[in-house]
């Protein structure tokens, strides 16, 4: 057992701190909040250069083929900025198109992403709200070569400048996982339209409407019917990734906070030497290291390829509270400059809020859990 | 980053809950929890029964350097622990083994080390602590016992408290006040003392649920010699604080709740309400499995802990926050399991009880972590103040 950073991971770490430092400062954040696409194609562009929209994808598909728990390393710093746009679910998604699909999707795609070329999303939520099974009801219907996808999907990050969308489809009757198909689609297809939905993070998810949109049968992810399990996999990764997002982005707001409680000046002494101050920020601490490592567990399970969809779900569940508990602490504990638009600690707010979701809500993966602990 | 065991720890993990195991069907019916080591004659005896057992494996000793016994691996010693609390076993005395033995090893004469290391590691001496006062718990260092040194010893005078296990132990080991002039933190002398010394009495402060396991005790006149002295003399300070973050990596404590859960899972499966299992209530679902993702969390942090004293880093912060946390996590488990149990949570443990009434056990024992060891709120300006780098209020 060791529990530390490899070199290779500070590395990876310090190099992901000083680019957006540089390129995605929090004035750039919050233009990008307004901004119509939600993200800046100059800098996605210098991130493909980097090899960041690659670090999941095989070498032998002009990818840096990483380490699942290097890119959980990476992907924390990263949240630590704040970084707006499809980066998060650009990786997560490709994984599925790695774990699933074709040699020809593979060649057609992977390259791509790598190069900065493809935004990749995926488009699973519905009006129902449900994070299950029962809840997939835009209907597939085989004609011919194609399937025409007839619905509408909800909360699909940056679906409005995607390439492809993997959508998460109902080809049989019923409502069970057996039914469930999993589409690669152009975005640029007839049929679709998404519409910005102004949400907490004004972080560009979409409404997007498939009309009788054709789709070839060999943009199938997986098997006919057997989606669902496809699904998981990117529930279960992007659950890990997700997280490791929201864990650097509480731990910037423990430094940020506790860094303010020593510098602001109220009754002749630094705010932080109060008592009534200085537990929470103890309980943000402590939240924050029981974060880090059950995190970390999920991702070096994960990375080796062990069982760990307990371990997964267990830090989604966990880390979704962590962060909003975190995150409003740090707004009460900045006192009145904390609840202004121009100030740090809102932004992050807001994205503990939009991160709970993200890959199944904390109930969600409560049941999951309860399954995976022997709960009958 | 690397979460594996050696082959060799995972074997010696195999043999720890083997032995526990087996161990585990010898508990007296009188049982309870680890508290009934100290309650009850037969409670005590099992608890030395244990002991025996442990000490004839050199389980006491692990973690120690190989001259004096041990393996050296301090991961070995963890895991052990685990499979102790894992079931709710005693027989590691958590003042000898736990606290003063590695404080000898870190802070004792080579005398000390060669009297008191092989009497603890074959479990043949038991220890109790002699620290807080009645107008001395959190502010520790303001304590008034006095220590006169007179030629080769000293005599004490005054009044310890919340002593558990006095009334059980065979040597104590405390700090008294040894210099009435001197400086706070530079006034106080650690001392080890028998426990059979003339001058020593000892009564019992009975715990809110009606066991014995704290005591108030009186020293009057008792002679210590002064070559029982750990450390220097009037730097009992920095000798407590050594010894405070020995007694900290916590996982018997957190397997002991990871039990807890496996049997709250069990009882929910096995038991219907409404004619329907406990365990389809969403509710009830919800509320075990939230249980089970703060076990997780804490229980990784735990092993962080481990791993850092293996490397001889001491983690005292990390430390810090495992203990408030598996210690609050105890109390909300016991909250949690009492509702799932409705109207039997307040049952004891007897012919009535469900779970063996450990709920109701673990609803007023999760106090004792809480507040010992240095109370949560202390540890919380601990980290606070050593860890975050906030200013102390003076």
């Amino acid at each position: 057992m060791d529990l530390r950073f490899t070199e290779q991971q500070e590395i990876l770490k310090k190099s992901a701190r000083d680019f957006l430092t540089k390129e995605c400062p929090k004035a750039k954040v919050r233009e990008l909040a307004k901004d119509s696409k939600g993200y800046d194609p100059a800098v996605w562009q210098k991130m493909a250069e980097l090899g960041w929209l690659g670090f999941n994808i095989p070498e032998d598909y002009e990818g840096m083929g990483y380490s699942f728990e290097d890119l959980t390393m990476h992907i924390e710093e990263v949240g630590k900025n704040i970084l707006p746009g499809p980066y998060i679910s650009t990786v997560v998604n490709t994984f599925a198109i790695v774990e699933a699909g074709t040699d020809e999707q593979k060649k057609d795609l992977l390259p791509k992403i790598s190069n900065g070329n493809c935004i990749l999303t995926l488009a699973w939520f519905e009006e129902n709200g449900q994070f299950d099974a029962s809840g997939i009801t835009l209907k597939a219907t085989a004609k011919g070569n194609d399937f025409i996808l007839s619905g509408t999907k909800v909360l699909a990050d940056s679906a409005h400048v995607a390439d492809y969308m993997i959508v998460v489809a109902r080809t049989k009757a019923g409502s069970g996982e057996d039914g469930v198909t999993l589409f690669l689609v152009d975005a640029k297809s007839a049929g679709i339209k998404a519409e910005l939905m102004p949400t907490i993070a004004s972080d560009h998810l979409c409404e997007v409407v498939f009309k009788d949109v054709a789709v070839p049968a060999k943009n199938v992810l997986g098997k006919v019917d057997k989606g669902w399990a496809v699904l998981q996999t990117i529930i279960r990764k992007g659950s890990i990734l997700k997280s490791a997002e929201s864990l650097g982005g509480l731990s910037t707001v423990v430094e940020m906070t506790v860094a303010y409680a020593k510098e602001r000046v109220q009754y002749d002494r630094p705010i932080g030497a109060f008592q009534a101050l200085q537990h929470k920020m103890s309980d943000m601490w402590i939240t924050m290291g029981t974060s880090r490592y059950l995190l970390y567990e999920a991702a070096w399970m994960e990375s080796n390829n062990m069982p760990c969809a307990k371990e997964a779900s267990m830090a989604k569940a966990y880390i979704n509270e962590a962060y909003k508990l975190i995150t409003a602490l740090g707004v009460k504990l900045h006192g009145g400059i904390g609840t202004s638009y121009d100030h740090d600690a809102p932004l992050y707010f807001h994205r503990a809020k939009a991160a709970d979701t993200v890959y199944g809500s904390t109930d969600f993966h409560r049941e999951l859990v309860a399954q995976q602990i022997g709960l009958k | 980053m690397d979460f594996k065991l050696t082959d060799k720890q995972i074997e010696h993990r195999k043999e720890c809950y083997k032995v526990c195991a087996e161990l585990e069907k010898k508990k007296p019916k009188t049982w309870v929890g680890f508290e009934s080591q100290f309650d009850n004659d037969e409670g005590w005896d099992f608890h030395r029964y244990c002991a025996k057992e442990f000490a004839k494996r050199g389980w006491l000793a692990l973690g120690w350097p190989k001259e004096y016994g041990g393996t050296g691996d301090m991961m070995e010693k963890v895991l052990f622990a685990e499979a102790r609390g894992y079931y709710d076993l005693a027989g590691s005395d958590i003042f000898g083994v736990s606290m003063l033995a590695p404080t000898l090893l870190a802070a004792g004469s080579e005398e000390l080390k060669k009297e008191f290391l092989p009497k603890i590691a074959s479990a043949e001496l038991m220890f109790c602590e002699l620290w807080s006062e009645p107008n001395s718990g959190s502010d520790l260092a303001g304590l008034q016992t006095s220590a006169v040194r007179k030629g080769d010893e000293f005599i004490v005078n005054g009044q310890k408290t919340w002593n558990t296990g006095a009334h059980r132990a065979d040597w104590a080991f405390g700090v008294y006040k040894s210099d009435p002039n001197a400086k706070k933190h530079h006034n106080l002398t650690f001392m080890l003392c028998d426990m059979k010394t003339p001058g020593i009495s000892v009564k019992g402060i009975p715990y809110m649920s009606g066991t014995h396991v704290y005591n108030e005790v009186y020293l009057d006149d008792v002679h210590i010699p002064a070559k029982y002295i750990v450390g220097q003399e009037n730097e009992g300070w920095a000798v407590v604080n050594v010894l405070a973050g020995f007694e900290r990596s916590n996982l018997d404590m957190v397997y002991g709740l990871v039990r807890g859960v496996e049997e709250l899972v069990h009882f929910c499966n096995e038991n219907k309400r409404g004619g329907q299992p406990l365990s389809k209530d969403p509710m009830v679902r919800n509320k075990v499995a939230d249980i089970a993702c703060q076990l997780e969390a804490v229980r990784t942090l735990a092993y962080r802990v481990a791993d850092q004293q293996n490397r001889n880093e001491m983690g005292l912060m990390d430390a810090a926050a495992v203990k408030v946390f598996a210690s609050e996590l105890m109390e909300k488990y016991s909250h949690v399991a009492c509702d799932i149990l409705g109207p039997y949570g307040q049952v004891k443990h007897s012919k009535f009880a469900k779970m063996n009434g450990a709920p109701e056990y673990t609803y007023q024992g999760c106090f004792v972590p809480i507040v010992s060891m240095g109370t949560n709120e202390i540890q919380r300006n601990i980290i606070a103040w050593y860890g975050l780098g906030l200013p102390r209020m003076k």
